[in-house]
């Protein structure tokens, strides 16, 4: 069984091709990284895994069920959460209300005591009473991984999870996402840090221009000429 | 038989062109004053409401015929508008939660200071704005035109000429446009969107207020008609889809004309209620506006 | 602005006590002032009551409602139209009936409505206010624009307790629902972030749903004994826009989102109002006052009158004084989590 199966999805902006008919699969524990130039693509495709944005056309499996064209809600409740590149925090609630608000959909019954957990182990307990709008960019990121763990999602999408974040905390997000995995969780993950790339991610997809230009670990993409070429040639953005 | 109705139909569809063009006047600014401030100024109907007593004041206060007292009714609504303007920028751009709907808010709260403040001060009787400049009939072919719509209309047409070219023949103009559309880029390149929001905010003060004077010279008014002409304006810039300057003249003119066959054909006491359920399903079909696609300016 | 979350609600030895001398005073009101006295205090309830049912769409779910009347004035006529000679109706009955008649019109309207954002939600609201009252005008079995009367009934202390226990229901009931249950987080989620929520599994067109429906229910019921009181109701006196006008500014007077803002506004409006109207006798200068008391709060107290708590969670308006940097203001990445605690 995978845990996700894309195939031949595309979705158009105007006249633009943002995601160009992309398939793969991604099996369950797997770590799978998404990497490219900006604009390849990769957030639309995040978008459309997880229902923000309707596809033009293709299908998407989770868990082995279509969930193509479904809503948002009815896709995360099916055992898929994500996070996003620009973090969506409740600005008017508490760090610790955050996380709650997190759970409504999930098992509410041990909500408070795993949000103790969750703050616990992102190292935020001593900001959980803050209002999510005094939080600082990096806190921000934190608070944006530690709701998806709340609902206790299968497939993790994380886009850009550690960007801004000191590389303590970035330790404790890795630190994180390898216990979950432990636990069965699968991760599709989109980042910029190479070394995290290397680091977690068993296999990775390189995507330019809404295709996938190629698959492979890291050792493979790293040797790859029109990989270099496309992004890991290009400055640092 | 046939002629009578016919001409009836022809006299009331001019008598809401007619009208239709004040409704473009009070809208033109309040259109643009949306697209640059990114609220919707609930005070709209109150500027027509404030203006229309000014033409009052002029002859009462200074002697002066209203009409020829527009230019100065423009000033002075100008000046308060730029006053109050950047009070809206700074609760529009505030870090506070949900801050369009503070600024809302905000030009609600003024809109009622502004009402309240009339009604207390010159209570509820209807008034008209007389005016000794423009009278008479235009009689053709059987058609009445009372001077003073056609005046109306030709201010409005006039002062619309005139707001178009400011926005597409000088360099402000263009700076207005930029921001409307995209104000960070706005920003970006060094327009300034604060100073710029006011002078939007002023033109469209005087630009309403002026339109009030006319208008009270054709409809009794009372302090309390600010929000009647609110939701008129919201109908048109609704319509037309936000920023359409080429939209809200149609839209106004297509209110005029709704509203003036509605009280021909219906009966004047639907005229409101028709007009709004209008303006509800317009919002619901399309709330970006539906002229927008084929006008957009 | 700012949510009343758990914090703010939570039931101390400190809350506890003023809440029990509320009650009491209120309750045993009636025994020791003047009808004078108790009729002004049946206003207070009645407009804590609607205030904090528009907070429901207003504060909670974030989006401004500026046709609420409709939902009062559908209460009211309902109530009156079932007690007309004919029908005879029993008062009590009538009530649960304009709830569910102002429940089932929001439902049908809130559908489509609730898709708009921000501005667009507020004019169609308003809009389909200012049609329903102009229809009411018009057709026959509201009585047009003559009205409607309700049989008559003196007793003062009747409404009065009529009034304070339904405004009491709906502030359990809304206590109950949005300081404690998950639906409250549900709605607070789709406010601040509508696509951050469906990716948590909210049903958010739902969600809104169901808000705006409870929203509108509950002020009919406050029509229906409204219009019992007053005896007499027609379109100005209980479709007017002034009724919405002040439910809004009460609420964002108060503080919004908060549990206790719109009592608290109500109550300071509300006898403000009638003490205006005993020493000037007129009702128009206290339309300016609220409005620039509306004006004046959202641009130096956002958080509404009960910022001003001692325990209000987050001092906006004093940071604001003491120009405090604001972090949020600030874009780049932060180095650390570690924050200087204020």
């Amino acid at each position: 069984m995978s845990a996700l199966a894309v195939s031949d999805l595309k979705r158009s902006f105007g006249g633009i091709k943002a995601v160009a008919g992309v398939s793969f699969d991604v099996g369950v524990k797997e770590i799978v990284g998404i990497i490219g130039p900006n604009g390849s693509g990769k957030s639309t495709l995040f978008n459309l895994l997880s229902g923000t944005i309707p596809p033009s056309s293709g299908t998407i499996r989770l868990l082995d069920k279509d969930v193509t064209h479904q809503p948002a809600y009815r896709i995360a409740r099916q055992g898929l959460g994500r996070t996003f590149q620009i973090p969506t925090p409740f600005i008017n609630m508490t760090v610790r209300e955050n996380l709650l608000a997190a759970a409504v959909e999930g098992e509410w019954r041990s909500a408070r005591s795993r949000a103790e957990e969750v703050l616990a182990a992102l190292e935020i307990s001593h900001i959980a009473d803050d209002l999510a709008s005094t939080l600082s960019g990096g806190q921000q990121r934190l608070l944006e991984f530690g709701r998806v763990q709340m609902r206790d999602p299968q497939i993790i999408l994380l886009d850009e999870v550690t960007a801004g974040v000191n590389p303590r905390l970035r330790q404790i997000i890795l630190g994180r996402v390898r216990d979950l995995q432990e636990r069965g969780k699968t991760f599709l993950v989109i980042e910029h840090d190479m070394e995290l790339v290397r680091t977690i991610c068993e296999r990775i997809i390189v995507m330019d221009a809404g295709e996938i230009v190629f698959e492979g670990t890291f050792e493979e993409v790293a040797r790859n000429e029109r990989v270099v070429d496309a992004y890991l040639g290009r400055p640092e953005t | 038989m046939v002629r009578v109705t016919m001409q009836l139909l022809i006299q009331t569809i001019i008598d809401g062109l007619l009208v239709g063009g004040l409704y473009v006047a009070i809208s033109i600014g309040f259109s643009l004053a949306f697209g640059v401030l990114d609220v919707v100024d609930f005070a709209v109907g109150e500027w027509v409401m404030l203006g229309a007593f000014m033409g009052v004041a002029s002859r009462a206060w200074f002697g002066i015929d209203p009409i020829a007292f527009l230019p100065a009714v423009f000033v002075i609504f100008a000046l308060i508008g730029f006053l109050v303007a950047p009070l809206i920028y700074r609760v529009r751009t505030s870090r506070y939660a949900r801050p369009a709907l503070m600024a809302l808010a905000f030009t609600f709260g003024i809109a009622m200071f502004a009402r309240g403040t009339m009604m207390t001060a010159v209570g509820f009787d209807p008034r008209t704005v007389d005016t000794d400049l423009v009278s008479g009939t235009l009689m053709i072919g059987g058609l009445h035109l009372p001077w003073l719509r056609l005046a109306g209309f030709l201010f409005a047409i006039l002062s619309t000429a005139l707001f178009m070219g400011f926005l597409f023949f000088t360099r402000t103009g263009l700076a207005v446009r930029a921001t409307a559309q995209n104000k960070r880029n706005a920003s970006l390149m060094g327009i300034d969107v604060k100073r710029l929001s006011a002078i939007v905010y002023a033109i469209y003060a005087g630009m309403t207020a002026m339109a009030g004077v006319l208008i009270g010279t054709i409809y009794s008014f009372t302090a309390q008609v600010g929000p009647e002409y609110s939701l008129l304006a919201f109908f048109v810039v609704v319509m037309a889809g936000l920023g359409s300057v080429g939209g809200v003249l149609v839209a106004g003119l297509f209110l005029g004309m709704l509203q003036a066959l509605v009280t021909v054909y219906i009966g004047a006491d639907y005229t409101l209620a028709i007009v709004f359920g209008v303006l509800f399903l317009i919002l619901l079909v399309s709330p970006q506006g539906v002229l927008r696609r084929g006008l957009a300016a | 602005m700012r949510a009343g979350g758990a914090n703010s609600a939570r039931l101390t030895a400190r809350s506890v006590i003023p809440l029990v001398v509320v009650v009491v005073f209120l309750a045993t009101l009636p025994l020791w002032v003047d009808d004078y006295w108790v009729r002004v205090w049946t206003g207070v309830a009645m407009w804590a009551g609607l205030a904090a049912s528009w907070n429901i769409i207003g504060g909670y779910a974030g989006y401004i409602s500026f046709g609420h009347v409709a939902f009062f004035g559908i209460g009211a006529y309902a109530t009156a139209i079932l007690m007309q000679p004919g029908l005879d109706w029993n008062f009590f009955l009538t009530l649960p009936v304009g709830a569910v008649v102002a429940g089932v019109f929001a439902f049908i309207v809130g559908w489509p409505t609730l898709r708009l954002r921000g501005a667009y939600f507020a004019i169609a609201t308003w809009a389909l206010a200012e049609a329903l009252a102009q229809l009411v005008n018009t057709v026959d079995f509201t009585g047009g624009s003559f009205g409607l009367s309700t049989p008559g009934n003196a007793e003062t202390g009747f409404f009065y307790y009529a009034m304070l226990i339904a405004s009491a229901l709906i502030y359990l009931i809304i206590f109950a629902v949005f300081e404690r249950s998950r639906f409250g987080y549900k709605v607070k989620a789709v406010r601040d972030n509508e696509a951050a929520a469906q990716s948590l599994g909210i049903n958010t067109t739902s969600v809104k749903l169901q808000a705006f429906v409870m929203s509108a229910a509950l002020p009919a019921v406050l029509g229906g004994i409204n219009a019992y009181w007053i005896t007499f109701i027609n379109p100005q006196s209980v479709l007017a826009g002034d009724i919405t006008d002040q439910m809004v500014v009460m609420a964002l007077v108060g503080g919004l989102g908060h549990l206790w803002g719109p009592a608290i506004g109500a109550t300071v409006l509300y006898l403000s109002s009638t003490w205006l109207n005993a020493h000037f006798g007129s009702s128009t200068g206290y339309i300016a006052m609220i409005g620039a008391l509306l004006a004046l709060i959202v641009l130096f107290l956002p958080d509404g009158l009960v910022g001003l708590m001692p325990r209000a969670r987050n001092m906006r308006l004093v940071r604001q004084m003491l120009r405090l940097p604001d972090r949020r203001a600030d874009p780049g990445p932060d180095p650390d989590t570690s924050r200087e605690r204020s």
